[in-house]
């Protein structure tokens, strides 16, 4: 599908490796097969009438492995793609919103200190605004309008319908609901209220940039 | 044959109950929804949908995520024809044809074509499914742990002789996926392996959790370095249903495509991918006039969307039958599976009739309200396709992390499609494909398991995979395939289908 948009200028360089991508290929395999074997060192390979623990593990180390040694050999004898440009904008963003996500979503300890539950409620806008400023087309009021949408709508369904048990709220503010409250009621009052928001933000901005709000924008950019 | 319509109404009067008609209309519709949008597979879709069918029964969660898995696959060719972008493999060659005829206005009829030869495709796979089934069942009964290893070193032989690219790569991730498998306590010694002590590695890695990484966070990685246009089609849709002339054009590839679609789906180690590829091949030799494919022939779209979607569904039978997961949709269905307490092989058929008969019979109906969902509810898919990506892949992105955290509920989880989504895109970057990783870590523990078995019951002669009649000939398939696809005119040729 998506091979090196490079490649044509692959024939004309020089150097010794001549496939930089079979090159880092093969390093990458062989430093699995390294890591792979190391973990197991202490492990009982066994024999084939009882195999051990370590027995197929070990044999597919030095598989892929060899399929390293072969990758990288070919790499100095044949020419072939050259690595793709790497941008570390998308990347570090995309999984920094998954982390945000993962330590946000319910008391998480990070061996002493430990991030308080906040649920859902600030764990989903989260994901969206720090993931969404993954690609340089962001616009902040846009994802804040996503976020402020998808969350109630997430929280009602996975909280409300189908019941799952994913943490909604910052367990510090459960006390801030009047106490004949359900846990459902405040569930679905505050996605309420962040819809209401979403609302408000969209009609907010909209006086202004006109111009930039239509969803539906046709440069045709993915 | 009396015993398949017995069986058959059991399966009916199990599916056509007003819940499972609701679950299986709400799974074809959400997976339709998830599918249109460019960049996300059956795959992702399902492992992003897993959760909803948590609270329901073992039956009806299949029965929906069933339907998910069809509704993604019609979503993924509707992308393919209306925006030319494939959602994923089987659908690249609908594109080519599909896409043509929507520029030329013909768009409905595309979309109508590929409605109603998947239907018939469906209802075509649905009976081979009933058929085979309990026959394959018995020879499944026959199968010791040597023929089950011999029979998954086949299919890992034809994952890597149908995976594109580089046959070495392809090797490579199948090995890696294996080592992936063997991540966690030893199930005989009870000895943790390759888990760097930590807990949460203790019963290995999920499979839900590396799939979403692999197929959910590294695509959208890779889509944000590629800003490819994204060509909607502009023209008016035009009617939905095709004429006469359509019909008397398209019915023979619909009978051709199904047959080979349906041939290929049995085949372990994702047969179905090659369906449409297949399919294409031989319409265009079939045709009188070749050229006007890839200008919008309607044979184009017929015969390789029934091929697609008649494999889609005989890939169940190595599932059901044999309790081997052909590909990686299947290897989802059997984590949902797992998840409800059944375990997938042979013995689902005696133990669970209802559950399996009403499945089988759940993906005719299923196959029905696509037909009847989709090609009225088109202009709602043409107008999602419209939003742009920089608010999609957000939303993705979120459902993945609501998806997988409320599968275990572990924080960590959430954490590893991360880790894994970084390791797919670095893959894909060094130019490895990585749905062959994913059967190999599939088959894996599997593999694992049947081999020590085998050897325990050989003491430890590893003849025993040459002794046995049946595991000789599934072992020496293997070889010949791996042979034949290392011969240089042959490789040609194979990279010629993929390249089309």
């Amino acid at each position: 599908m998506s091979t090196s948009d490079e490649s044509p200028g692959a024939a004309g360089r020089h150097g010794l490796v001549r496939a930089p991508q079979n090159f880092a290929g093969g390093l990458l395999l062989i430093a699995l097969a390294a890591l792979a074997l190391w973990l197991t060192r202490d492990l009982d390979q066994g024999s084939l009438r009882a195999m051990g623990p370590a027995m197929l593990p070990d044999w597919l180390a030095y598989g892929v492995g060899l399929c390293g040694l072969v990758l990288l050999a070919s790499a100095f004898l044949k020419d072939g793609d050259a690595l793709e440009r790497w941008s570390l904008r998308g990347p570090v963003l995309v999984i920094g919103a998954i982390l945000a996500f993962a330590i946000t979503i319910r008391p998480f300890a990070f061996g002493g200190p430990s991030v308080p539950g906040l649920g859902l409620v600030v764990a989903g806008p989260l994901a969206i605004i720090i993931g969404g400023f993954a690609t340089p087309e962001a616009r902040l009021r846009d994802l804040v309008i996503l976020a402020l949408s998808l969350t109630p709508f997430c929280m009602v369904l996975f909280g409300d319908l189908l019941n799952l048990p994913i943490p909604v709220f910052p367990q510090a503010l459960a006390g801030l609901f009047p106490a004949d409250w359900s846990q459902k009621a405040v569930l679905r009052a505050t996605a309420a209220v962040m819809v209401l928001v979403a609302i408000a933000v969209f009609f907010a901005g909209r006086g202004r940039t006109t111009r930039t709000v239509d969803v539906a924008d046709h440069t045709g950019r993915i | 044959m009396g015993d398949l319509f017995s069986n058959l109404s059991l399966g009916f009067g199990v599916a056509l109950t007003l819940q499972n008609l609701g679950l299986a209309f709400l799974g074809c519709l959400v997976g339709t929804l998830i599918g249109v949008l460019p960049g996300v597979g059956p795959i992702a879709t399902i492992a992003m949908l897993l959760p909803i069918t948590f609270g329901l029964d073992p039956t009806g969660a299949l029965i929906m995520l069933a339907g998910i898995y069809y509704g993604a696959q019609y979503g993924g060719s509707t992308t393919a024809i209306l925006v030319n972008i494939p959602g994923e493999a089987t659908s690249v060659v609908t594109a080519l044809d599909g896409h043509q005829m929507a520029r030329q206005g013909r768009a409905g009829v595309a979309l109508g074509i590929a409605a109603i030869g998947s239907f018939f495709a469906g209802t075509v796979a649905t009976l081979v499914i009933a058929a085979l089934g309990a026959p394959l069942t018995k020879l499944a009964l026959v199968f010791g742990p040597t023929e089950y290893f011999s029979l998954m070193v086949m299919g890992l032989v034809f994952a890597v002789v149908l995976a594109r690219g580089s046959i070495l790569k392809a090797i490579s991730m199948i090995l890696v996926g294996v080592l992936l498998s063997t991540v966690g306590t030893d199930l005989e010694t009870g000895e943790e392996r390759m888990t760097f002590g930590l807990p949460f590695l203790a019963d290995g890695i999920d499979f839900a959790v590396l799939a979403m990484g692999i197929f959910g966070i590294a695509e959208i990685l890779r889509n944000l370095d590629h800003t490819e246009s994204r060509d909607v089609v502009r023209q008016a849709i035009g009617r939905l249903l095709p004429n006469r002339d359509d019909f008397k054009q398209a019915y023979k590839p619909v009978l051709r495509g199904t047959l080979i679609g349906a041939t290929l789906g049995i085949l372990p180690g994702n047969g179905a991918v090659l369906g449409p590829f297949a399919a294409y091949t031989v319409e265009k030799k079939l045709a009188k006039d070749p050229r006007r494919f890839g200008r919008g022939a309607i044979e184009g779209v017929a015969g390789p969307e029934s091929a697609n979607n008649a494999g889609a569904q005989t890939s169940f039978i190595p599932l059901l039958t044999l309790g081997i997961p052909p590909n990686a949709v299947m290897a989802l269905m059997v984590g949902a599976m797992t998840i409800h307490g059944i375990v997938p092989g042979p013995q689902v058929m005696t133990r669970n009739p209802d559950l399996f008969w009403g499945m089988i019979a759940s993906m005719w109906v299923g196959n029905l309200m696509l037909l009847i969902i989709n090609l009225p509810l088109v202009g709602m898919w043409v107008r999602l396709l419209k939003v742009p990506y920089r608010l999609m892949f957000p939303a993705i992105l979120m459902f993945c992390c609501i998806g997988i955290y409320s599968i275990n509920s572990l924080p960590t989880d959430v954490m590893f499609i991360g880790l894994f989504g970084l390791v797919g895109y670095m893959l894909m970057k060094f130019g490895f494909e990585p749905a062959p990783m994913l059967l190999g870590f599939v088959l894996g523990k599997l593999m694992e398991e049947n081999l020590r078995r085998a050897l325990i019951i050989s003491r430890g002669s590893l003849d025993t995979f040459i002794d046995r009649p049946i595991s000789a000939g599934l072992l020496l398939v293997a070889l010949v395939l791996l042979v034949l696809a290392l011969l240089p005119s042959i490789r040609k040729g194979r990279d010629e289908v993929f390249t089309e």
